[in-house]
């Protein structure tokens, strides 16, 4: 069996204890559990690190890139989204959502390793191009769930339930900052993977990758998000709003990433 | 379960409980003379340690006896005060005993260390869970240590710094493993929890007190507290609101005094409104805040939050602001029921933080009952090392001339050690038995 994947197991199982953790840490007012969670999920992201960097020194020409494997390096950034939330926020909240994400993210590739894709050519500018854009679709996932915490807090406040146990979720104005800079840092992660895609793409296929179905989403999700920025950013857009803007640009994610069952250009052929 | 030491602790007091303000202002030490006061109690006779607490809720005077003075204390009826506590009390504070006795409470030994844990857990304040006492009891500890009326740790005689030390530790773990002082309990305090809930931390937002009022200037006190850094005034009187800004400003607040007549226009430089006008009294539709003056104040703010603590009767702001998006409307009922809310839950979590003292109150007394038997089993054991030693080097210089091979040397070690072992095994036993399990049976 290949160490990288021994890596990935020993991640997995460290995502799940950390999500296990976290339970207690935000729901039941454990602050000891955060000393579990927190170290937890930094070794996890530590080893699933070592595990892909591991898959990629080992790699050539031919990289095991099925769906499940690209869909583990958004586990990756999704914990390490965990862990610098917890470092910049002092709170643990956003580990309910994130870390069992990442368990399930993970776990499919761990036990069951994808068959070898053949990428030709320029396979590091494609790695780069799939990472920058997991990054960018982890930041509006993270941006989505501070919208929707947020709605849950500002219904809180305004029916007067603060003496609820619900006391883990952080604060409005927090959550709002959490929001736009996890937006705003997944924005130029979006344009440079777009923009690189297009480039080798535009090289290996020609103009043609154009009327791909899938390329024309992605764009139409580009515009989306950088108009959902501009709406929050100059009206101050918050709350119920801003969760179905949020809500919307995200169903557009969606759509981009099951589109590659009709896409040409996403298609790699296996040995 | 009472375990029964020699340790000779003793501690006499009176708190809010037992003792009206006026007996407990004439006990109150100041703490410019804390220091004096302590050294004066240390050098009481037959008193080896002594810590004196003192605050407005509480006078408590620790002691350790030296042990011929325990027997003195020890004779005293139960309900009598301790002779040395007395005399300090007498002659520091030129009090009567018997203006002091019916207030007075005593506990010795494992009482007066659950006593002592429970008052740095803050179990026994008039507010359940505030956290101020632990940074008293702290500060009693340092003064007691610096006039050399506690001896260090190190000191192998100290009673009451290792038990002091033992005390913050519980209060640590009371803090940690019960949520006692997670909620406030008064109102300023509820609206300054609230306003966390609602901006995190307070650091450089600006707070707006409209017209004049106790509770208003108090919850504007909580709000600088936490972090707030621009304090405006407005009031129907300009002076009214330049001395209210007058009396709030310090180094670190900016203050400043809005015309009544501008409120509207300038409101939205505040995050937080604190209004206790009561202007509807006269005019029922002359609330302050209507829905259309707090939207228009929400488009100045784009949209960023804003809280209004709405302490006037009858209110100032109007019901339906708070149905505005970004708009948080909290009136004097609504502060009140949060706060008695969170005081029932702290009346919870303190039986939690009970149990966990009375544990470890149990526990520290059981340890201390067993530290002479300890330090008996360290001599014992010193002293048969030491003959066996010199048994050994009388040997190796009787067999000089034949000097015994490192297999032997070896051999003889083991055997001596063995002897020893064996020939100790029944005296080790009886001194780690648990001296009140002994006296149980």
């Amino acid at each position: 069996m290949a160490m990288s994947l021994i890596w990935l197991r020993v991640a997995v199982l460290l995502y799940g204890v950390a999500a296990l953790a976290v339970l207690p840490a935000a729901l039941y007012n454990q602050p000891r559990w955060r000393h579990v969670a927190f170290p937890a999920a930094l070794a996890g992201a530590f080893f699933h690190f070592v595990s892909l960097a591991e898959m990629l020194s080992a790699a050539h020409h031919a990289l095991p890139v099925e769906t499940h494997e690209t869909l583990s390096l958004l586990g990756l950034l999704l914990a390490a989204a965990f862990v610098v939330l917890t470092l910049s926020y002092r709170t643990v909240s956003f580990g309910i959502f994130l870390l069992p994400i990442a368990v399930l993210l993970t776990i499919v590739p761990a036990f069951r390793a994808g068959h070898e894709t053949i990428l030709y050519v320029h396979s590091g500018w494609l790695f780069l191009h799939i990472a920058l854009l997991l990054t960018a679709y982890a930041a509006l996932f993270l941006s989505l769930i501070a919208s929707l915490l947020y709605l849950v807090q500002e219904h809180r406040l305004k029916r007067k339930l603060t003496t609820s146990k619900r006391t883990w979720i952080p604060p409005l104005e927090t959550l709002d900052q959490i929001a736009l800079k996890a937006l705003l840092f997944g924005f130029p992660c979006m344009t440079a993977g777009l923009l690189i895609g297009s480039v080798v793409a535009l090289e290996t296929i020609g103009p043609t990758f154009f009327a791909d179905p899938k390329v024309l989403l992605s764009f139409a999700m580009w515009i989306a998000y950088s108009l959902m920025i501009f709406i929050r950013r100059h009206s101050g857009l918050r709350g119920r709003r801003a969760v179905y803007l949020s809500s919307f640009v995200f169903l557009v994610v969606l759509a981009v990433w099951s589109a590659n069952l009709l896409s040409k250009v996403h298609s790699f052929p296996t040995p | 379960m009472s375990v029964k030491s020699n340790t000779n602790i003793l501690l006499l007091g009176v708190n809010h409980t037992t003792a009206p303000v006026e007996v407990r202002e004439r006990l109150a030490i100041p703490a410019a003379r804390l220091a004096d006061a302590t050294r004066s109690l240390a050098h009481q006779p037959g008193v080896r340690e002594a810590l004196i607490l003192s605050t407005c809720n509480r006078v408590e005077l620790l002691t350790v006896y030296e042990d011929g003075a325990a027997s003195e204390a020890a004779s005293q009826a139960p309900g009598l005060p301790s002779p040395s506590a007395l005399r300090f009390l007498q002659d520091y504070l030129n009090i009567g005993v018997a203006d002091i006795q019916p207030h007075v409470y005593q506990y010795r030994e494992q009482e007066a260390i659950r006593h002592l844990f429970r008052v740095a857990s803050s179990l026994d304040s008039m507010v359940v869970g505030e956290a101020q006492i632990l940074g008293q009891v702290k500060q009693s500890w340092s003064v007691a240590r610096e006039v050399g009326a506690i001896g260090s740790t190190d000191a192998f005689s100290s009673t009451l710094d290792p038990l002091l030390q033992r005390a913050f530790s519980v209060a640590k773990r009371v803090r940690t493993e019960t949520r006692i002082g997670s909620t406030s309990v008064s109102i300023a305090s509820v609206a300054a929890e609230l306003a966390r809930k609602i901006f995190g931390s307070l650091a450089g937002k600006t707070v707006l007190i409209v017209g004049a009022g106790k509770m208003s200037d108090l919850t504007a006190r909580h709000l600088i507290e936490q972090g707030a850094t621009m304090l405006l005034v407005s009031n129907r009187t300009m002076e009214r609101a330049e001395a209210i800004a007058d009396a709030l400003r310090t180094p670190t607040i900016t203050t400043g005094v809005l015309p009544y007549e501008q409120l509207h226009e300038q409101a939205h430089r505040a995050d937080v409104i604190i209004t206790s006008t009561g202007a509807a009294a006269s005019d029922p539709t002359g609330q302050i805040f209507t829905v259309s003056s707090a939207r228009d104040l929400l488009r100045r703010r784009r949209n960023r939050p804003v809280f209004f603590i709405d302490i006037a009767v009858p209110r100032d702001v109007e019901t339906g602001v708070n149905e505005l998006e970004g708009c948080f409307v909290y009136d004097i009922d609504d502060l009140q029921q949060v706060a008695a809310a969170n005081q029932t839950s702290r009346s919870r979590e303190a039986e939690a933080a009970e149990s966990i003292v009375s544990s470890e109150a149990a526990s520290y007394a059981g340890r201390l009952a067993q530290a002479p038997a300890t330090e008996s089993i360290k001599q014992l054991l010193m002293n048969a090392e030491a003959v066996r030693q010199s048994e050994l080097a009388r040997t190796a210089a009787r067999l000089a001339a034949q000097p015994l091979s490192p297999e032997q040397q070896a051999a003889v070690e083991a055997l001596t050690q063995s002897l020893t072992s064996k020939l100790l095994h029944a005296q080790l036993a009886a001194l780690r038995t648990p001296r009140n399990e002994g006296e149980s049976k």
